[in-house]
């Protein structure tokens, strides 16, 4: 528990140090931050750190925070059934009774909003964390490879990714039965490849440093070279890009909404909030701006907590 | 260099010939078949199904189907829509047009106003002006582009009750017209690439100015213009072209959705209605000639690197 553990959590993983018997297990919220072996005192630490030194990123993280609570106490934070239909009260504008207005069939907009970050988030975080196990595995082992099996993988990625997302995310909305899963894995299919271009090129950065050298000098085998020494060393970069894509996985998500090939309504989703509104620009503003905005600041909130994560982890920028 | 053109073309094709396996790989995985979706409401019975099934050729194996596609394909026939009947090429070139002018328009919008600022913000680096171009280019970075989309359409319609027109018109037939149907989608698919684009010319031309080539060109006494824009730009524009390389695919993704927001009959708007109506081959083809098209403008940008950067010119013919 002492601070000197306390240090970045990329630099490269010393050798276990013996620590008093208070190890505890890492908390299964950061199951992709590094300090596994370390505990999740280490962890914590890193943690006040990061709000310490990177003050946006402190912002961006209550931002989550809020986000994360909104969609796992949605039943007990909205003042309505989200799926209540208030028949006398067609798009009502903002007022004392429904904060945020109503919408076409008489819901409550806040509500909505609540419950629809719940869709928001559960996408999110699994196609995030699916997509980046399965990232990091194709481009690790890629990497490790090499040679032609490395070059069939790569191509094959690189086809992937040549498909706009968009086009590709409507092209297996054809092959898939519109559903939250099946939205899950049309979008991991879509980002995989770039977590994938992320984790080989660190591969092949860390294969080469003199610590994997002497892991193998010293009998280590493939697996346990990748596992110890090739994956700590490469968590900055995937955690920041983790982020960054968490973003874009949030905007794909209500644009597959928004098209009406995503979360089926009547589940609440901002990407169907908006749709809906876009009938009623005029009649009803606000069905468009409660979720365009929400929508925004969420996507806001990860991209902020990317660019902190990334001057976080820059040792150019050492403070 | 030639030889690198070529090596990069057949390449690209190597990556178009997997996008097509991809792609008919994938549609073995279709829950219930096209024609059962096509016929759902007409009553028909099995036979006729089975019928269409064989004419359509859903009957054969993946593979040879694959192979079939492969062979029209060469000789360029990419299939019929299920509907209309109509080539799925020609459906595709009528309404390209348009969506190379909205993609167009959007990334000619980002990239001229994310270069003045990104060049602004370094120039007063440190400054309550760099401090808000930094903050304008997060925020813009943050707001997808159909949600920018609809608070403009919603703005000028609460203030100023305007609304852009619904029909297209081409801008050779109505000018005026188009450049009202086009501002707001543009604009709205431009921003965001604007975004990207002024934080990379920003930090990128900052890292330059601190360089040490930079402090020998101030020493022999070039003034900063001269310093900024023949010294520093020219190593910067590498990296904002790799940008917009990168925005390429967001913006022709982007306009997929902008296009059936603003009526824009546009190639998005044919996929979009192909995915509706379960029209197999359009959507199909459609995906393959939209990797096709990113695939073309990404050699362009590879080649315009060597034709910008004499260091790259100089690798690429010595290393071929």
């Amino acid at each position: 528990m002492s601070s000197d553990v306390a240090g970045s959590p990329l630099a490269p993983v010393v050798p276990d140090q013996p620590r008093s018997g208070d190890r505890t297990p890492p908390t299964p919220s950061s199951s992709e931050a590094p300090p596994r072996r370390r505990g999740a005192a280490a962890a914590w630490a890193g943690l006040k750190r990061f709000i310490r030194t990177e003050k946006l990123g402190a912002v961006s993280l209550a931002l989550i925070t809020v986000f994360v609570v909104m969609a796992v106490f949605a039943p007990l934070l909205a003042p309505y059934d989200p799926l209540q239909q208030f028949r006398r009260n067609l798009t009502e504008a903002p007022s004392g009774t429904f904060w945020l207005g109503t919408d076409d069939l008489g819901r409550d907009v806040l509500s909505r909003l609540i419950y629809g970050a719940r869709s928001s988030m559960i996408v999110s975080v699994v196609t995030t964390v699916v997509s980046l196990v399965l990232g990091t595995l194709i481009g690790v082992t890629s990497g490790f490879l090499g040679k032609r099996k490395d070059m069939v993988i790569q191509r094959l990625m690189d086809a992937i990714q040549s498909v706009p997302p968009l086009v590709l995310l409507l092209f297996l909305a054809v092959v898939l039965t519109p559903s939250m899963s099946s939205t899950i894995i049309a979008l991991t299919i879509v980002i995989t490849p770039s977590f994938n271009r992320v984790a080989r090129a660190e591969t092949m950065r860390i294969r080469e440093e003199t610590y994997i050298e002497a892991a193998r000098a010293t009998g280590s085998s493939s697996l346990r070279t990748m596992v110890k020494h090739v994956l700590p060393n490469m968590a900055a970069p995937m955690m920041t890009m983790a982020s960054l894509l968490f973003a874009g996985v949030i905007i794909a998500e209500s644009a597959l909404s928004f098209l009406g090939i995503g979360t089926p309504p009547p589940t609440p989703s901002w990407g169907g909030m908006l749709s809906s509104g876009a009938r009623y620009v005029e009649l009803a503003p606000w069905m468009i701006i409660a979720p365009g905005l929400i929508l925004s600041v969420a996507v806001f909130a990860f991209n902020l907590l990317g660019d902190a994560l990334r001057d976080f982890f820059d040792p150019r920028l050492q403070r | 260099m030639i030889r690198y053109v070529l090596g990069r073309l057949v390449y690209g094709l190597v990556v178009l010939a997997l996008v097509t396996v991809f792609v008919f790989v994938a549609i073995t995985f279709i829950p219930s078949d096209a024609v059962d979706v096509m016929l759902a409401d007409t009553g028909a019975t099995e036979e006729q199904a089975a019928a269409m099934r064989s004419e359509l050729g859903l009957d054969r194996p993946v593979w040879e189907q694959l192979g079939s596609f492969l062979g029209n394909a060469v000789q360029g026939d990419f299939g019929r829509s299920f509907y209309t009947d109509e080539p799925v090429v020609d459906l595709f070139l009528d309404r390209i047009p348009i969506t190379l002018q909205l993609g167009g328009l959007a990334l000619v919008i980002g990239t001229v106003l994310g270069l003045v600022l990104g060049i602004i913000a370094a120039v007063r680096r440190g400054t309550a002006t760099d401090g808000a171009v930094r903050v304008t280019a997060v925020t813009f970075l943050s707001v997808p582009n159909f949600v920018l989309g609809l608070l403009i359409l919603t703005a000028l319609g609460l203030w100023f009750a305007w609304s852009p027109p619904f029909v297209y018109r081409g801008p050779t037939e109505d000018f005026v017209s188009w450049a009202q149907h086009m501002a707001i989608p543009a604009i709205a698919l431009g921003t965001a690439s604007m975004a990207g684009i002024t934080r990379m010319t920003r930090s990128s031309l900052l890292e330059n100015l601190g360089s040490q080539y930079i402090r020998t060109v101030r020493a022999k006494g070039a003034g900063e213009r001269l310093v900024l824009f023949k010294h520093a730009m020219r190593n910067s524009v590498i990296a904002v072209l790799t940008l917009i390389g990168v925005d390429l695919a967001t913006v022709l993704g982007g306009t997929v959705i902008l296009e059936q927001m603003f009526s824009l009959p546009g190639t998005g708007q044919l996929v979009y209605q192909a995915v509706l109506d379960r029209d197999y081959p359009v959507v199909i083809a459609c995906t393959i000639f939209y990797a096709g098209l990113f695939i073309v403008t990404m050699i362009i940008i590879d080649l315009l690197y060597a034709f910008i950067d004499p260091r790259i010119r100089a690798a690429r013919e010595a290393g071929r």
